[in-house]
C-alpha cells in the first residue's frame, strides 16, 4: 500500500505524537474532573491534597440530585421509546418508499441535527408557552425528541439499507403476512441498528442541557440543569461526583453500543 | 374437461409506458419443469412474480387447479420460492430457516424437527441446523433456501435464476441437484434463466421469451429442431444466419439466392414466402459439414477460414462466405480436419436440407 504505515519513517512518530496530544486534549478535562471529584479540597485544587468520598455522600445525601437524576432518567427512557418507533417507521418510509419529495423529507428529519440549538430551544419553548407544555413531563420528552429523533432515524436508514427486501418478500412468501415478516425478520434482522438509536437517542436527552434550561422548571429538571444551576449558586466538587457518575454512565453505553457493533460486523 | 394444473392466461403488465408482459399463454402440467428463459428485460422476471403476488398484472388471470390465484394475498398462495440474491434470514440458525414457515403454520414441535431433518437431507446439507447463515458458501445457501421453500409442500416452486451469482463448475454441481430433488419430490417447478445450457440441462419444457411475449414453448429439442421464429433459433443453439432473397416457393419450401449467387434448393420455410421476399438461411454449427470438396449442387458455399478455437472436445471454426458474411462450424474431436486447419485455408460448407431452415423477413 502506498500509505504503509511502517514506512512512513520520521513522519510516522509525528503522527502517533499528534494522536497522543489530541487524545490528552480530548480524556484529560474528563480526568480532571474525575480526580476532582475525589478530592478533599473544598477549591477544587489540583492536584488534590488529599483523598475522600464525602462529596459522593453529599450528593447522595440531597435528595435533589436523586429527583434530578430520576427526572433524566424518565425522560431519556420515554425519549428513547419514542425515538425508536417513529425513528423506524420513518426510516421505512424513507429506505422502502418510492414518492416525490423523498430526498427533501428525509433532508427536514436530519434538519435539527444542524439547526443551532438555541434557537430549536427558543422556537420550542414559544411554542409550548401557547400550549401549555412548559415546564412540563411531556413538554420536556417531545423537546429531546426533536434532537434524539436525527440519530435515530441516521441508525435505522443505515441498518435498512443494508438489508435486502428480498428477504422480506421471502418470508412473506413463506406464509408470514407482511406486517409478521417485518417483525420476525426484518425488525431482528437489523437489531443492531435499533440498538445503536436507542443508545444514541437516550445518551441524546440524557447528557443534554440547553433545551432542557429552556424547559425546565422548579418542579421539574434533568440532571444536567441540575449541574448547571448549582454550578452557577455554589461552585462545590459535588458538581465533580456528579459529573463524573454521568460520565460512567455514557461511557459505559458507549462500550454497549461498540460491542454490538463489533458483534454485528464479526 | 379437467383444467390444466396452472394456467396462466392473457397476462398483461405495463410500467407506465413500458410494457413488461403482453399476451402471456401458458398451460404447466402438474409434476413439470417449466423454464422461462429469455434475455433480460424479456418479461420472464415479471411474470414469475406476478406469479408469486409481488405484481399484479393490468390484465390476464393465473389459475391453479382451475381457481385464480390473484385475488389471493402473496403470504396465502402457499408458494414456494428460491431468489437471484441469498434470502436467508441471516439472524437465523440453518435450522431456524428451514423451520420458518412450518412456525408460521404454528405446526407442533416435533413435526417440525421431523420436516425440517428430512428437508435438509434432501438439499444434502443434514447436521447444518445449527449454522448461521453467514458461515456457509453461495452454494450452500442456495440449497438451504431451496429447503425453506420445499419444506411445506408447495404445489408450485418458483425460482429466479438462483444460481446466477454462483460459479460455472458450482452452477453445474447444483442444476444436478435440482434435477434430483424435482424427480424425488414431484413439484411443480417454474424456473426462469437466461442461460439456454442451463434451461435444456433440466427442463421439461421451455418458455422462449422476448419482448414481453413468449415466443415459442416446447421441449429442448422442439425447440432446436423446429425454432418458430428467427428469435428462437437464435437463441437456442448458435445459428448462423445467411441474407439471401427467394427465388421460388415450392409448398412448404423454398429456393434461396445467396449473396454469391448461389442457389440453396429446397429449404424449408418457416412461414409462408413469397419469390422476391428477403429471407435468412439458419444454420447449425454442428449440422454444416466442412470438406475439401464441394458438396451436390444447391447444398454447399465455399469459404475462407477466418478463425479456429479450439475448446477441448469440440473445435469451432468461423468462415468467411465469398460476401464476407461469418458461418460457425462446429467439429468434433474425432473430425478428420480437427487439429489440420489454418486461417486462410479455402473449404467448402455443406448441408442436407433439412436440417436448415429459412426465414422469411417481414
Amino acid at each position: 500500500m502506498l500509505l504503509d504505515f511502517g514506512k512512513l519513517g520520521i513522519l510516522k512518530w509525528v503522527l502517533i505524537t499528534l494522536c497522543i496530544l489530541v487524545a490528552l486534549f480530548l480524556i484529560l478535562p474528563i480526568l480532571f474532573i474525575v480526580a476532582l471529584s475525589f478530592g478533599d479540597s473544598r477549591w477544587l485544587i489540583f492536584p488534590p491534597p488529599g483523598w475522600t468520598l464525602d462529596w459522593y455522600r453529599d450528593l447522595f445525601a440531597d435528595p435533589r440530585w436523586f429527583e434530578a437524576a430520576w427526572t433524566s432518567a424518565r425522560i431519556a427512557l420515554s425519549v428513547t421509546v419514542l425515538s425508536v418507533v417513529l425513528g423506524l417507521l420513518a426510516s421505512i418510509a424513507l429506505v422502502r418508499g418510492r414518492f416525490r419529495g423523498r430526498e427533501l423529507l428525509r433532508a427536514i428529519f436530519l434538519m435539527p441535527m444542524i439547526l443551532p440549538v438555541v434557537i430549536l430551544a427558543v422556537a420550542l419553548y414559544i411554542l409550548f408557552l401557547r400550549l401549555g407544555l412548559d415546564g412540563s413531563f411531556a413538554g420536556f420528552v417531545i423537546a429531546h425528541l426533536v434532537i434524539a429523533l436525527p440519530f435515530s432515524i441516521i441508525a435505522i436508514t443505515n441498518a435498512l439499507e443494508g438489508f435486502d427486501p428480498a428477504i422480506e418478500q421471502a418470508a412473506i412468501l413463506c406464509g408470514a403476512s407482511p406486517w409478521e415478516a417485518r417483525w420476525r425478520v426484518t425488525f431482528p434482522a437489523i437489531s443492531h441498528g435499533l440498538f445503536a438509536a436507542a443508545i444514541f437517542s437516550f445518551l441524546a436527552s440524557w447528557d443534554e442541557v440547553v433545551l432542557a434550561i429552556f424547559m425546565a422548571s422548579p418542579m421539574l429538571q434533568t440532571l444536567p440543569v441540575k449541574v448547571y444551576t448549582t454550578l452557577r449558586q455554589d461552585l462545590t466538587p459535588v458538581i465533580a461526583a456528579a459529573s463524573t457518575l454521568l460520565v460512567g454512565l455514557t461511557l459505559v453505553l458507549m462500550i454497549l453500543a461498540n460491542r454490538l457493533g463489533r458483534r454485528r460486523s464479526a | 374437461m379437467i383444467p390444466p394444473f396452472l394456467h396462466i392466461n392473457g397476462l398483461r403488465k405495463t410500467y407506465g409506458p413500458v410494457v413488461a408482459t403482453e399476451h402471456v399463454e401458458l398451460s404447466i402440467k402438474e409434476g413439470e419443469f417449466m423454464t422461462f428463459l429469455g434475455p433480460s428485460g424479456s418479461g420472464k422476471s415479471t411474470t414469475l412474480y406476478i406469479l408469486a403476488g409481488f405484481q399484479d398484472p393490468d390484465t390476464g388471470d393465473i389459475r391453479l387447479r382451475g381457481r385464480s390465484i390473484l385475488g389471493v394475498p402473496s403470504h396465502k398462495r402457499n408458494i414456494g420460492m428460491v431468489f437471484q440474491r441469498y434470502t436467508l434470514f441471516p439472524h437465523l440458525s440453518v435450522g431456524e430457516n428451514v423451520a420458518f414457515p412450518l412456525r408460521v403454520r404454528r405446526l407442533p414441535q416435533a413435526e417440525i424437527t421431523r420436516k425440517v431433518r428430512r428437508a435438509l437431507e434432501l438439499v444434502r446439507l443434514g447436521g447444518f441446523e445449527e449454522r448461521k447463515p453467514a458461515s456457509l458458501s453461495g452454494g450452500q445457501q442456495q440449497r438451504v433456501a431451496l429447503a425453506r421453500a420445499l419444506v411445506y409442500d408447495p404445489p408450485v416452486l418458483l425460482m429466479d435464476e438462483p444460481l446466477s451469482a454462483l460459479d460455472k463448475k458450482l452452477r453445474e454441481e447444483i442444476q444436478y441437484e435440482i434435477r434430483r430433488i424435482h424427480r424425488e419430490t414431484g413439484v411443480t417447478i417454474l424456473y426462469v434463466t437466461h442461460d439456454q445450457e442451463e434451461a435444456l440441462r433440466l427442463s421439461d419444457r421451455i418458455a422462449i421469451f422476448n419482448a414481453g411475449r413468449i415466443e415459442q414453448v416446447g421441449t429442448g429439442a422442439e425447440l432446436y429442431t423446429s425454432p418458430a421464429t428467427h428469435f428462437v433459433a437464435d437463441f437456442i443453439g448458435d445459428s448462423s444466419f445467411l441474407d439471401g432473397t427467394i427465388a421460388a416457393v415450392e409448398g412448404r419450401c423454398a429456393d434461396l439466392r445467396l449473396g454469391d449467387g448461389t442457389l440453396a434448393r429446397r429449404i424449408p420455410l418457416h412461414a409462408p414466402g413469397r419469390p422476391g421476399q428477403r429471407a435468412e438461411l439458419m444454420l447449425r454449427p454442428e449440422r454444416i459439414e466442412l470438406s475439401p470438396d464441394p458438396g451436390p449442387d444447391g447444398a454447399s458455399l465455399p469459404v475462407l477460414v477466418q478463425d479456429v478455437t479450439f475448446l477441448g472436445n469440440i473445435t469451432d471454426v468461423v468462415a468467411l462466405t465469398a460476401w464476407n458474411a461469418p458461418v460457425t462450424v462446429r467439429l468434433g474431436f474425432m473430425h478428420p480436419l480437427s487439429g489440420r486447419l489454418t486461417r486462410g485455408d479455402r473449404l467448402w460448407i455443406r448441408w442436407a436440407a433439412e436440417t436448415v431452415h429459412a426465414f422469411p423477413r417481414d
